[in-house]
């Protein structure tokens, strides 16, 4: 009942002027940030946050989630009309999104996508309320060792679930956390790692010099070498038969709706997932179950229906842990943490006690932003295809104007914005010979918090790593840490067990 | 042969898991400035973190060179350009660009560099006219000292043209 009123309270708050004209800002900058290829949620939110200064730290959160919510929405229009994934979380959305648009039935595709993303959207919102309260009560009684083995947890989930090579994503890890521990040292106070003596490296490496290098700069040019500005737009004819049509068309999806709602939500939740391979996931087993199996890839629109679900469920299953853990479940939301240490807050559960507005406030904000996205959506979709004209070599330098305004707004320096160059060229590189580049966000948000929790563990035990281990005083700690060591250690049994298996298969 | 074709994916692999190698080792050096040992009594020295962390750093890229000596890594077998020829024009092209804007930044200020820098990327890229690229180019500045100056009330660095903003600046104060 206490969840209800407090939801209630949410609703009302994110209904407040300035946050609702927030939200429906935010919707439809997401919607076009999301349609727009080479740009995605996280690109997004990292460009818009140096504007959130101004503004209540309510009413930016409200704000970006939003952004973040509505990206996931449009990111299926430049799938089906262009067939270049809107973002990497419309990857899946474009095997049967497409084929359906060349067929002539992109009305049907896109109607799918936007009902499929409210529909997992909505239900992962509604998990989310339920499983928020409870998580936030077990977490407020972790103190430093259990948040230190927390976000080790939070690193090894890249390493074992990532999916990508474990040297690289460990180093991306790395580089991550030893670029958070440049400026002052947070216990002697004396200057670490000021490279030339020069005085920009005091005050340390903000988050958001480096996401908006990797995920500005660094995503441009990617998107340049990929698109080359150029773009096949399919032919769409919009009128209410062919909208009455395509809503007609899902009542065969009902299963990839199931599939996309909770498998995304609780893959959003792991930190190493998120949004690509929730959708990724849900698309291949709605395809494994199908009586259709056979049709997928061909456009039908379940195909459609599962990813778009999935990463609207996952974008809010990832908010899960930043919320009540103080850890992000996705490059996004890692960015949004940052966010919300910038704005003056202290990310975890006691946000749940000490700022009940901001949480409530955001929740509340998911249930009414993921209607007006829905409305916003399909009205608009002429108005996105207009955009989706915009050639990139005119989208490209505004983008970058973005960035450079964006990166020396924060801290008013030009050093940061050279910083976000270097990383933004470097992020571009390594990218492309497959360093997995978002631990390294995630690593330098979570990189001051994880230290903290480390010396004061250590101060707490004498210097003893044991403290992390001990199963009789600790034991949520050590539970957590040997979750850990089971993910970090899990990518060398992989060619084992595939070893085995084809062992298996032959005799 | 073109400098693209002979960049292979290859060649990168090797060559940016040599330099990243080499900038982890220079970490280390730089962290040793300070304490990096760590015990009961004294605690973790300033230094400590960040050295370690550069070692795992250096593990990682020699695991990678590793991997690529014994060509476990699809890098290590791939001959293809790293970057293809007409796509190296647009990248080489935005990074330079994109270089002598900050650069100018710091000497003409963020609006004028801005000017030039949207009116050489348009003209370069795009086959829009020249009224257009001019209109544009003049616009988005002035939007971005609005939305900056007048609406965030965030300075943007304006180099020698500072003075010219000054009776901008009256009239929006006055």
């Amino acid at each position: 009942m206490d969840v209800f009123i407090l939801l209630l309270e949410g609703i009302f708050v994110s209904f407040e002027p300035l946050n609702l004209g927030l939200l429906i800002f935010g919707c439809l900058i997401g919607l076009f940030v999301g349609a727009m290829p080479g740009l995605g949620s996280v690109n997004g939110v990292a460009i818009l946050i140096p504007i959130t200064f101004i503004i209540p730290p309510t009413a930016a959160i409200i704000f970006l989630a939003a952004v973040y919510y509505g990206a996931m929405y449009g990111g299926a229009i430049s799938s089906v009309m262009l067939g270049i994934p809107g973002a990497s979380t419309a990857v899946a959305t474009v095997f049967d999104g497409r084929p359906l648009a060349v067929k002539g039935e992109a009305m049907t595709a896109l109607t799918a996508a936007a009902v499929g993303s409210f529909v997992g959207g909505t239900v992962s919102v509604i998990l989310f309320t339920l499983f928020a309260p409870p998580l936030a009560e077990v977490a407020l009684r972790f103190n430093a060792p259990e948040t230190f083995a927390l976000m080790v947890m939070a690193f090894a989930t890249f390493v074992g679930l990532g999916g990508d090579d474990v040297p690289k994503t460990i180093f991306s890890i790395l580089i991550g956390l030893a670029l958070s521990t440049i400026g002052l040292d947070l216990i002697t106070g004396k200057p670490r790692l000021i490279f030339f003596n020069i005085p920009g490296f005091l005050h340390g490496i903000n988050f958001l010099v480096l996401a908006i290098g990797i995920y500005g700069i660094g995503e441009m040019l990617w998107t340049l070498e990929e698109t080359k500005g150029k773009v096949q737009m399919s032919k769409l004819s919009v009128n209410m038969k062919e909208v009455g049509r395509a809503f007609g068309a899902l009542k065969k999806t009902i299963m990839a709706m199931n599939i996309g709602s909770f498998l995304g939500f609780f893959v959003g939740i792991l930190p190493a997932a998120g949004a690509t391979p929730a959708s990724l996931m849900s698309y291949g087993i709605t395809k494994q179950l199908s009586k259709n199996s056979k049709e997928f890839g061909s456009g039908v629109p379940a195909g459609v229906v599962a990813p778009e679900c999935a990463n609207n469920s996952a974008s809010t299953g990832s908010m899960l842990p930043m919320l009540t853990l103080g850890i992000p479940g996705s490059p996004t939301t890692a960015i949004l943490l940052g966010g919300m240490i910038l704005w003056g807050l202290t990310p975890g559960p006691l946000l749940f006690t000490q700022e009940p507005e901001f949480v409530w406030g955001l929740i509340g904000s998911l249930y009414i932003a993921n209607f007006f996205t829905l409305v916003l959506n399909i009205a608009l979709i002429p108005a996105f295809l207009m955009v989706l004209r915009i050639p990139f070599a005119i989208l490209a330098p505004v983008i970058f104007v973005l960035c450079v305004t964006g990166g020396y707004a924060p801290t008013q320096s030009l050093h940061d914005v050279w910083l976000m160059l270097l990383f933004g060229f470097a992020g571009y590189i390594l990218r492309k010979l497959d360093y997995p580049v978002a631990p390294a966000v995630l690593s330098i948000v979570l990189g001051p918090l994880a230290e903290k929790a480390l010396r004061q563990s250590l101060i707490l035990s004498d210097g003893s790593m044991g403290i992390f281990f001990d199963m009789a005083e600790k034991p949520i700690a050590a539970i957590i840490m040997y979750i850990a060591i089971v993910l970090l250690i899990m990518p060398a049994f992989g060619p084992l067990y595939r070893k085995f298996f084809k062992k298996a298969q032959t005799t | 042969m073109s400098v693209t074709n002979k960049i292979t994916v290859k060649r990168a692999e090797i060559a940016v898991a040599v330099i990243l190698a080499l900038c982890s080792i220079a970490l280390m050096i730089k962290s040793a400035e300070n304490r990096i040992t760590w015990n009961a009594e004294e605690n973790m020295g300033a230094g400590f973190l960040p050295f370690y962390l550069s070692l795992g750093m250096l593990i990682c890229t020699v695991l990678t060179i590793i991997k690529f000596v014994l060509k476990r890594s699809p890098q290590s077998k791939d001959n293809s350009p790293f970057i293809e020829a007409e796509a190296f024009k647009y990248i080489a092209v935005t990074i330079i660009s994109l270089i002598i804007l900050v650069l100018a930044i710091g000497y003409l200020g963020i609006y004028f560099s801005l000017i030039f820098f949207l009116a050489f990327y348009l003209r370069y890229f795009s086959s829009k006219s020249v009224l257009f690229i001019s209109v544009f180019s003049l616009i988005t500045p002035v939007l971005t000292f609005l939305f900056f100056e007048w609406l965030l009330k965030i300075p943007l660095p304006q180099g020698i043209s500072e003075p010219l903003f000054y009776p901008v600046y009256d009239f929006m104060y006055s």
